[in-house]
């Protein structure tokens, strides 16, 4: 009896601990309070800092900015409360430059300072988001690289016309990268950014190209009639999902890119596509209608086990993105086309099956892991209005930034 | 039943061994950074705003709502659907009997609604151009003549979040190959 009563007493103590442990792991992050020592207040750099840090998940940031000399020791009483404060001068003459110090309220003491610069001005988000990667590293918390990234996304302009752009986070900074014709689907190429995968819709056949942001350089991949999306790309980088339609039946396709061959995944006579890599990549989740409307499913690339159903819940579930073992994928709830609630994102462990809303209103699409599978960025429509979002999947922290772009049609990050 | 004091004093004693404090900067001397990074890498713009887009035909509408040319009537679909209603049948007969008609390729495109994402939609372009072409070849037309391509929801006639412009976009256009 006694040894009974330990083991669920041991059972229940473990299950409070572990909750117990969860919000303690929360109140971690550093209190940190931020000092604008610039001569020209721009309230952009005010913006994309507390953002960064806010999102990050590692800090409890002051919303309220004091102003102070940069070089001299803190000032302001209030300031006193936070664990540390940030420093920053950002001037915009010739290019764009951030200094920062960080300095330790206790003592005031000097802990980190450095100064970034870049030629061009338009490009000073990413001033920030430098500064913030380096102090986040400096304070030892978990590697926030994503904040670094490019996004890419494709838009419309007009019929039969769209853009290709790349973007920081924010969507602070954007650049055309591609102009003019109907260029879609982009898909970063490799883990550098340094080139993308996109579908050209400009001859009689849809075209799969693959561009270097830096260079320009240009190589064609490969051909189809239909249609012709790279869907994804495998950790190696030498091989790639595509979703095809040779001969007007749209199925996913792995394409070795060294030896160009290529290896048909899916054959159902419906529709199959947005094959996602999970695990050690020797299987994929897809998109397909094989159950008469848009649902999520696995099958080994090998074809040994057939196909398995991942989601049940929803009336369609598409758009989907996968990390290691998760995935995540947008999920229309409602069945009226002008419903407030049309879809939102779901995140599922596929080990557990464990389920997780990191939306709950608007019409919620695109969902991307970022690299390091802590982030989720979406594109959420809501009230007339686009936003891109970003959910901290540690902290359940969710930041939304106006889109201020035409409809996006598609996304990597 | 679990002695609550019992229950609060081991609560007590895991917490008390369970403690984790912020992360702590390096107060070592070597950790006074003062230095700077320079940000550079300038990326490209490709303008491909020339380039000529295949198979843009000549546009006769035949009604308010037709996005086809040459002569062609566009048909219309269900929503998430790829079946030819009956009700379109009569505009498919039409349509395979001008094409009966004339030389050259045709082009059907496939296109779609808003709603949902561009990857599925283009893949039900594709199979709404891929319907349309089986229903002709079965008619007669030779498979050879047909190109099908899909613009999912690249090309729509109109932008209002309506049932009536969904409607409208959710269709395949018919053009000759030039």
């Amino acid at each position: 009896m006694r040894i009974l009563v330990f083991f669920l007493l041991s059972i229940y103590l473990y299950g409070v601990d572990a909750i117990l442990q969860i919000e303690k792991d929360v109140e971690v992050r550093t209190h940190i309070g931020i000092v604008d020592s610039s001569s020209q207040r721009n309230s952009t750099i005010e913006d994309i800092l507390l953002s960064d840090l806010k999102i990050s998940g590692h800090f409890l940031v002051d919303d309220k900015i004091y102003n102070e000399d940069f070089d001299t020791p803190i000032m302001t009483p209030s300031l006193k409360n936070q664990e540390y404060v940030l420093k920053y001068r950002f001037e915009s003459l010739n290019g764009s430059s951030l200094s920062i110090r960080l300095l330790k309220t206790s003592d005031s003491k000097e802990v980190f300072k450095k100064k970034y610069s870049i030629s061009n001005k338009l490009k000073a988000p990413f001033l920030i988001h430098k500064a913030i990667y380096d102090i986040n590293g400096f304070l030892r918390y978990p590697d926030i690289d994503w904040i670094n990234r490019y996004v890419i996304f494709s838009r419309y302009t007009t019929p039969k016309h769209s853009e290709i752009v790349i973007a920081d986070y924010t969507f602070h900074y954007k650049k055309v990268v591609i102009r003019g014709g109907l260029n879609l689907f982009p898909k970063w190429a490799n883990r550098e950014q340094k080139s993308f995968f996109y579908t050209s819709f400009n001859g009689l056949y849809p075209t799969l190209y693959r561009l270097n942001i830096y260079t320009g350089a240009k190589s064609k991949i490969i051909s189809s009639e239909g249609m012709l999306v790279c869907s994804d790309i495998n950790k190696n980088g030498n091989k790639i999902l595509l979703t095809m339609a040779p001969n007007g039946q749209p199925d996913i396709y792995q394409l070795d890119l060294s030896t160009k061959t290529k290896q048909r995944i899916t054959t159902f006579e419906g529709i199959d596509v947005n094959g996602k890599y999970i695990n050690d990549g020797s299987s994929i989740v897809f998109v397909s209608n094989r159950l008469g409307y848009a649902n999520i499913f696995k099958k080994s690339i090998s074809g040994i086990g057939g196909v398995t159903q991942m989601v049940f819940h929803g009336k369609n579930n598409n758009s989907i993105d996968s990390y290691n073992n998760k995935i995540v994928y947008s999920s229309r709830e409602s069945s009226n086309s002008f419903g407030m609630n049309k879809f939102n994102i779901y995140l599922q462990e596929l080990d557990t099956g464990r389920l997780r809303a990191i939306t709950t209103t608007g019409n919620n699409q695109f969902p991307r892991f970022s690299n390091d599978g802590n982030i989720i960025e979406y594109i959420k429509r809501y009230d007339g209005s686009s936003y891109i979002g970003y959910s901290n999947l540690a902290t359940h922290k969710s930041l939304l930034f106006p889109l201020g772009v035409k409809k996006i049609q598609a996304i990597d990050w | 039943m679990i002695d609550k004091k019992l229950l609060s004093l081991l609560i007590i004693l895991i917490l008390s061994g369970c403690t984790k404090v912020a992360p702590q900067a390096p107060l070592n001397g070597g950790s006074n950074i003062s230095d700077s990074d320079t940000l550079n890498s300038q990326t490209v713009t490709i303008d491909e705003e020339n380039i000529n887009q295949q198979g843009d035909g000549f546009n006769t509408p035949n009604s308010q709502y037709n996005s086809s040319s040459d002569g062609f009537h566009s048909l219309y679909f269900g929503f998430d659907n790829y079946t030819i209603s009956s009700d379109m049948q009569q505009v498919l007969t039409y349509n395979t009997q001008r094409a009966k008609q004339m030389n050259g390729k045709l082009k059907i495109e496939g296109n779609c609604d808003e709603f949902g994402t561009d990857e599925y939609n283009y893949a039900l372009g594709l199979k709404r151009a891929k319907a349309v072409k089986d229903a002709m070849v079965s008619e007669g037309i030779n498979p050879s003549r047909i190109v099908i391509f899909s613009y999912g929801e690249s090309n729509p006639v109109c932008n209002s979040m309506s049932d009536e412009c969904y409607r409208r976009n959710r269709r395949v256009d018919f053009k000759l190959v030039r």
